[in-house]
């Protein structure tokens, strides 16, 4: 009885469904507001927020602890042009943003080629590959800082046996940018060697075949067959390395920070400059302005990158 | 109808007054520290500190000291932060720049004004408009560290007195292994760590030059450049630097491992450092039999000091529990506690320290100066921390320049460009003084 007595509602009910529904695909956009507006929302304010501002800022003489903060237009961004630090940390990031990225992906894609080869086993080679990837930058680099040890590391321990004389891998200035380098692409290789590894999986079989019987080398086959169809996903991740290690920061910090008894080349990255300035200096309009020219840097290189990566098929 | 209005008043005003009352002995002061080796000092505080306001909870954090700077830079002037500032000497003029610093209760201020009690050096520096705004505490005061065994080996029957001596010490201590690879320093240099290493540069300039290479300026916060002035003993402390890294005087080298570690291990027969490596020595290098003496003298005789002063928060809401506060961390007890727990001299010179003398009598020479021992501090100021950065980045780069040897001229450009260094990045912060 109680059951027929609220049939009419039910029906009422999924009719005043049925109708939202019908309405909402009717009313798109409507849906795609509700649906991503949240997430745009956040979005707005975890990441465009703070560009904005930063680039506000930038226009500012904005120290945290002093009442006066002045407009001085354009003047952060001259001082950059006369700042040795600034410059030499920009030299620095590019060199080493350079050589990380060159020795990172190549030895990715070389690795990621050897593992199809063996197939089998290959997942458990990219697991192994893949811890230092979800190792924490800081204790990662302090591990590495006790292996660098001049007098105590392994490493020279190890190249002693080599005939090798001692490296002050940390202290000697023109030495330290290869052991940042290593330490970065020992940490980010086995990112590379996965999203080499899925872009290779899915060249076809049949265009391998194909090169195959029509008597194509290994080699051939990897330069005409494999790097054409690989084109796009080298070129996301020559975009995805080239922003990771020009934002340089932890393995520089943690491997040079001269705390007690472990002194080290003041290695400058631009990132180390923006941190000292805004978090030491408390040059917050500074470090804004020297943010911004960070962010034009990356944005160049990355169209850059694009452009020489275009397909020009169509040209 | 008046008196019962009266009556009505008189109970409002009662109430308001209890209210008030009542929020300054109850809630929650806040303690944040930058150098954790004296928590346990703060903790005895609190214990003592309980007593008196019993509903007061006190919460104290310690940090890393830069991370502690940079929280104390965004929530002071933002209104926040902890009731009771433990500020360095250094960071201490941006408090009171802000306005964020509360009056000091007349009883302090008339014990920080007595030069019975408190050396009129460390007064000066928080001494504006006429008044004391914080409460000097401790002290940092450097010396020479030595291991004494090193020496007897070496032949030499006690510490170097001059600064000549320092170095023809530093080369007879030097051991090297038969590849001729530094094995162990004859004095640890500040190699690395560039604001860090202005400051240890610069006890060796003071004793040449007898002044600082940064002096307090006419007006207070402002800042002097010394070194032009004082350009050769400038350059011949960077030549005495560059000499000892390289060539055959070489007496240290950056491979090594340096500093207080460094001397707690034997890497490094001397080097200079404020009294709180002899807690630290003791307990990372028991082995290690070392004196201490104050720095040896050139043609002056100068004595470093840093300092840590415990100001109010002027957004405090306890600021008269955080006067009590400060005033319980001025106890004999407590004061001996910061001696000889964490090596930082206790400011006050009407407390005797006798008790734990006795125990590591090694203390006195930074308790006790010896007559004829300046004592000097840094010239505190906002730009602090960019200036001595960027002038130490100068001179530790002219430090691995082997072609400085020998070269008094290429010293001197050096330490020019350190000179006008430290003047644009003044004049930048309106602080420079002629």
């Amino acid at each position: 009885m109680a059951i027929s007595d609220n049939e009419p509602v039910r029906g009422l009910l999924s009719s005043r469904v049925a109708a939202a529904r019908d309405a909402m695909r009717r009313d798109h956009l409507l849906w795609i507001v509700l649906a991503l507006g949240p997430v745009f929302a956040l979005f707005c304010i975890i990441r465009v927020y703070p560009i904005l501002e930063t680039i506000r800022l930038s226009f500012y003489r904005y120290h945290p602890t002093q009442r006066s903060r002045p407009f001085i237009g354009f003047d952060n961004y001259w001082r950059l042009l006369e700042d040795e630090a600034f410059q030499t940390a920009l030299i620095n990031t590019l060199q080493f943003c350079a050589m990380a990225v060159a020795v990172t992906l190549t030895l990715a894609f070389a690795v990621a080629v050897l593992l199809r080869s063996i197939e089998r086993v290959a997942p458990i080679y990219e697991l192994l590959l893949y811890v230092p990837v979800v190792t924490p930058w800081v204790p990662a680099s302090v591990i590495w800082k006790w292996i660098f040890d001049p007098v105590h590391g392994i490493l020279n321990y190890g190249l002693s046996f080599f005939g090798a004389s001692k490296i002050a891998w940390l202290q000697d200035e023109h030495v330290i940018i290869y052991a940042i380098v290593l330490v970065s692409v020992w940490k980010m290789l086995g990112y590379f060697v996965v999203v080499y590894g899925v872009g290779l999986r899915n060249i076809p079989d049949d265009l391998m075949e194909a090169a195959e019987l029509d008597g194509a080398t290994p080699w051939q086959r990897l330069i005409h067959v494999v790097l054409p169809m690989m084109k796009p996903i080298i070129l996301f991740t020559v975009i995805i390395a080239t922003i990771i290690f020009f934002n340089v920061f932890a393995p520089v910090y943690v491997l040079t920070a001269s705390a007690q008894g472990a002194p080290a080349y003041d290695f400058k990255v631009v990132i180390g400059e923006i941190y000292q300035n805004a978090f030491v200096f408390y040059r917050m309009g500074y470090a804004g302005a020297q943010s911004v020219v960070l962010l034009l840097f990356v944005l160049t290189l990355v169209a850059v990158q694009f452009y020489l990566f275009r397909d020009r098929r169509g040209v | 109808m008046w008196k019962k209005m009266m009556g009505v008043a008189a109970a409002l005003l009662l109430s308001t007054h209890l209210a008030v009352g009542d929020e300054a002995t109850k809630g929650k002061l806040s303690i944040w520290l930058g150098y954790p080796e004296t928590l346990d000092a703060f903790k005895l505080g609190q214990a003592e500190f309980k007593k008196k306001y019993p509903n007061v909870e006190v919460e104290i954090l310690t940090f890393e000291l830069r991370e502690f700077e940079a929280k104390l830079a965004v929530s002071v002037p933002a209104g926040s932060g902890p009731d009771i500032l433990t500020l360095h000497d250094f960071i201490f003029p941006r408090y009171y720049e802000g306005g964020n610093l509360a009056d000091m209760p007349a009883d302090l201020a008339a014990a920080v004004n007595d030069p019975k009690i408190i050396d009129p050096v460390f007064k000066d520096i928080l001494t504006r408009d006429g008044k004391p705004w914080g409460m000097p505490w401790w002290s940092g005061r450097n010396g020479l560290f030595y291991n004494i065994d090193d020496l007897k080996a070496a032949g030499l029957d006690g510490p170097p007195k001059t600064y000549e001596e320092v170095w023809q010490y530093a080369e007879k201590l030097t051991q090297k292994n038969a590849s001729g690879e530094l094995t162990r320093a004859g004095i640890s240099l500040r190699l690395t760590g560039p604001s860090g290493g202005t400051q240890k540069f610069g006890y060796f300039y003071y004793q040449l030059a007898g002044e600082q290479m940064f002096e307090p300026g006419k007006k207070p916060g402002t800042v002097r450049v010394t070194i032009a002035q004082h350009i050769d003993a400038a350059a011949r402390v960077l030549q005495d630097h560059v000499e000892h890294l390289h060539g055959p005087k070489k007496s240290d080298d950056w491979a090594l491992k340096h500093d207080a570690q460094g001397f707690a291990s034997g890497a490094a027969s001397m080097f200079m450092r404020e009294s709180w490596v002899i807690p630290f020595v003791k307990k990372n290098g028991p082995a290690i039999n070392f004196g201490v003496v104050p720095v040896p003298r050139g043609t002056a005789w100068g004595a470093y000091n840093n300092l840590e002063i415990l100001s109010v928060n002027k957004d405090s809401k306890l600021q008269a529990a955080a006067w009590d506060f400060i005033r319980i961390l001025q106890d004999q007890a407590i004061l001996n506690n910061v001696l000889e727990g964490s090596g930082w001299v206790p400011i006050r010179k009407d407390r005797d320290y006798g008790a734990v003398l006795a125990k590591e009598p090694r203390f006195a020479q930074m308790t006790t100066p010896p007559p004829g021992l300046t004592l000097y501090i840094e010239a505190a100021n906002v730009a602090y921390e960019e200036m001595t950065t960027r002038v130490g980045e100068v001179i530790q780069a002219a430090f691995r320049d082997a072609s400085l040897a020998g070269n008094p001229a290429g010293c001197k450009a050096v330490m020019m460009k350190a000179h006008e260094t430290a003047v644009k990045i003044l004049k930048d912060n309106g602080i420079y003084s002629d």
